[in-house]
């Protein structure tokens, strides 16, 4: 067996899932994830889409070529292996999507994002799949900066109505051009799956505790008519904003939780602030980019405008 | 529910044209839609963060042909489920248009990528003149006008098949010109309507009318003519000089212009005669199917008096 913390949780698994931060032992996991024959079909099926259905507490998902995965009350993960499907292809989809969904499950608020550390508190960067979340956590992560989570970061309020973000890893997760830009190869680990160009990289500093959250950037391109720079949408817009970069926006909308996010949304907005990153996706603005950030993290009272070196690390 | 119908097109034919006249249909409008605001259509069928959304898989763990045996079913569901997501405008046009620049293939299973008869009430295929298509695409791929020929004529060149970095959208494979408009037009799990790009040029209300009957949307003549008084060339660029435009194409080196000329039959005086030579053999049987002719003398009187 093996033991995990994943956004806040423990887990039990009869898997090695890489990239994940290690346990020495879990008396009584939060989530057990083992072998089972998962069923075709669900019973009594109240949401259904492409590849998923859901009822009153399980949830059924298909991956035609890898497996299939069996969630149930937010507890435990079966799964079931397409043929020829060994145990390094199962181990990422459960680790990562799997898991995602696990969350969005529980009625956790997980958004797409990876984040660094800036004084203490948590940066996060939004955004779907391929806007740069990784690469801006491993640019800043090459300039001194602890890495706090990359793609998924689990959110819950404290006691105080502080939003804390739960790490969902250890590691970043990056293509081979991303790698070669920023000039990780000597930290770049196994691949992620054989077949592919995405590989586990060793973050400089990486903190597998909970932090409270610092700021939240909503990443974009700067396509016409958006243009490069930072922007503070309204807090209206900035909830949406919110619900948008969920992890999986489509079940925070089908499983009726998008109250809760314009509410964590909003202690977000009141305590951090959510803002708009407009920037070039290319790699050769990453450096200004960055100085824009510094500048912004002094001016919303992140770091001491002196004191931005030591705000590293 | 809302029919699907895909605006399909070989890249630089007239798809974000249509697509701009599509969204200046609207009879209560007072001046022309603005380009980066465009509602009249679906985010492209080959939108990444759509599938990821969807399928709440993350595509970037999965090879290309895993992909594609999965994108099936996502249209298929698309078309039948009325919601309208994150990715998606939210919209009152009576017909859910979705643009691809997808040729039409199969999965290694043998189902249609597109999602087959299920998956869209029909297809506008929009076709241009591929000597056209070269000059235009050269501008938009950063590309000599030779290498666009080269990826017209090269039946295995993909959008977004790069193994080493994540693109915001799948792979689309292209078939080259001649292959995309066969892929399309020679299927008979959707009903095609065929859109000439030098048509909505020269007889522009009865062609769009007709697009717009085959997909099931009467409007009438006046508000079809008023759009193309907001959607002309003139008006594209003017906005696109004022506020640029999101899907122009973003190189190293800064933007490039996105409405370039938006003429037919440009080619005159952009090609040279060996280029020209090259498409049409390239072609031949394509650009006689589609009912354009290969060039003759007077073709190149323009070229004739620059070299005199």
């Amino acid at each position: 067996m093996y033991c995990y913390r994943v956004s806040g949780l423990t887990v039990r698994s009869d898997l090695r899932l890489p990239g994940l931060i290690p346990l020495d032992v879990v008396a009584i996991p939060d989530v057990t994830i083992r072998a089972i024959v998962v069923p075709e079909a669900l019973d009594d099926v109240s949401v259904t889409g492409p590849n998923w259905q859901r009822s009153a507490d399980r949830f059924l998902l298909e991956i035609p070529s890898i497996g299939r995965f069996l969630l149930e009350a937010g507890h435990s993960i079966g799964y079931s292996r397409s043929a020829d499907i060994g145990d390094q292809d199962i181990a990422i989809f459960l680790a990562g999507n799997v898991f995602g969904i696990l969350l969005h499950q529980r009625n956790h608020i997980v958004l797409h994002a990876s984040a660094i550390a800036v004084k203490g508190k948590a940066v996060l960067f939004c955004g779907a799949s391929g806007a740069g979340k990784s690469t801006m956590a491993a640019a800043l992560g090459a300039r001194g900066y602890t890495l706090v989570t990359d793609d998924q970061a689990a959110i819950t309020l404290d006691a105080t109505g502080m939003p804390i973000v739960h790490p969902d890893g250890r590691f970043l997760k990056l293509w081979t051009r991303s790698i070669e830009a920023l000039a990780l190869g000597d930290r770049k680990g196994e691949a992620m799956r054989d077949r592919l160009e995405k590989f586990y990289v060793e973050p400089g500093v990486a903190s597998t505790a909970p932090m409270p959250v610092g700021a939240v950037y909503m990443l974009t391109e700067d396509r016409a008519p958006r243009v490069a720079g930072i922007s503070r949408p309204n807090l209206v817009d900035g909830s949406r904003l919110l619900v948008a970069n969920a992890y999986r926006p489509t079940l925070v909308r089908r499983m009726g939780q998008r109250q809760a996010y314009f509410q964590v949304g909003a202690a977000i907005a009141h305590v951090a602030g959510i803002f708009m990153l407009t920037r070039p996706l290319r790699f050769s603005a990453m450096d200004e980019t960055i100085a824009q950030l510094e500048a912004h993290w002094a001016e919303v009272g992140l770091t001491p405008a002196a004191e931005l070196a030591e705000s590293r690390g | 529910m809302r029919p699907t119908v895909w605006l399909t097109s070989y890249p630089k034919s007239g798809n974000t044209w249509f697509r701009a006249l599509l969204s200046n249909l609207d009879p209560a409008r007072a001046e022309p839609a603005a380009i980066n605001a465009l509602d009249s259509t679906d985010s492209i069928a080959s939108s990444r963060g759509r599938f990821d959304n969807h399928m709440l898989i993350e595509s970037g763990l999965l090879t290309f042909d895993e992909i594609d045996d999965l994108r099936p079913a996502l249209y298929r569901y698309l078309a039948a489920d009325s919601y309208e997501g994150p990715f998606d405008p939210e919209t009152l046009y009576p017909v859910r248009f979705v643009k691809t620049h997808d040729g039409y293939t199969h999965t290694r299973h043998g189902e249609p990528i597109m999602g087959g008869a299920a998956a869209a009430a029909g297809a506008l295929l929009f076709v241009r003149d591929p000597r056209d298509v070269a000059a235009s695409l050269a501008n938009y791929q950063n590309f000599t006008i030779d290498e666009a020929i080269a990826m017209m004529a090269d039946p295995s060149f993909c959008f977004c098949a790069h193994p080493r970095v994540l693109t915001n959208q799948l792979r689309q494979r292209l078939l080259g010109w001649g292959g995309y408009a066969a892929s399309w037009l020679d299927q008979r799990d959707v009903p095609v309507h065929l859109v000439r790009y030098e048509e909505m040029h020269a007889a522009p209300l009865p062609t769009l009318r007709a697009a717009l009957c085959f997909a099931g949307w009467s409007i009438d003549d006046a508000t079809i003519e008023r759009a193309f008084a907001f959607a002309a060339i003139d008006e594209l660029q003017r906005q696109e000089a004022d506020t640029g435009f999101g899907e122009a194409p973003q190189t190293e080196h800064g933007k490039t212009r996105f409405f370039r000329r938006g003429v037919a039959g440009g080619w005159r005086d952009e090609l040279t005669r060996a280029q020209v030579k090259r498409i049409e053999q390239d072609h031949a049987a394509m650009m006689e199917r589609l009912g354009y002719a290969p060039a003759i003398k007077e073709d190149f009187e323009h070229v004739d008096q620059q070299a005199g």
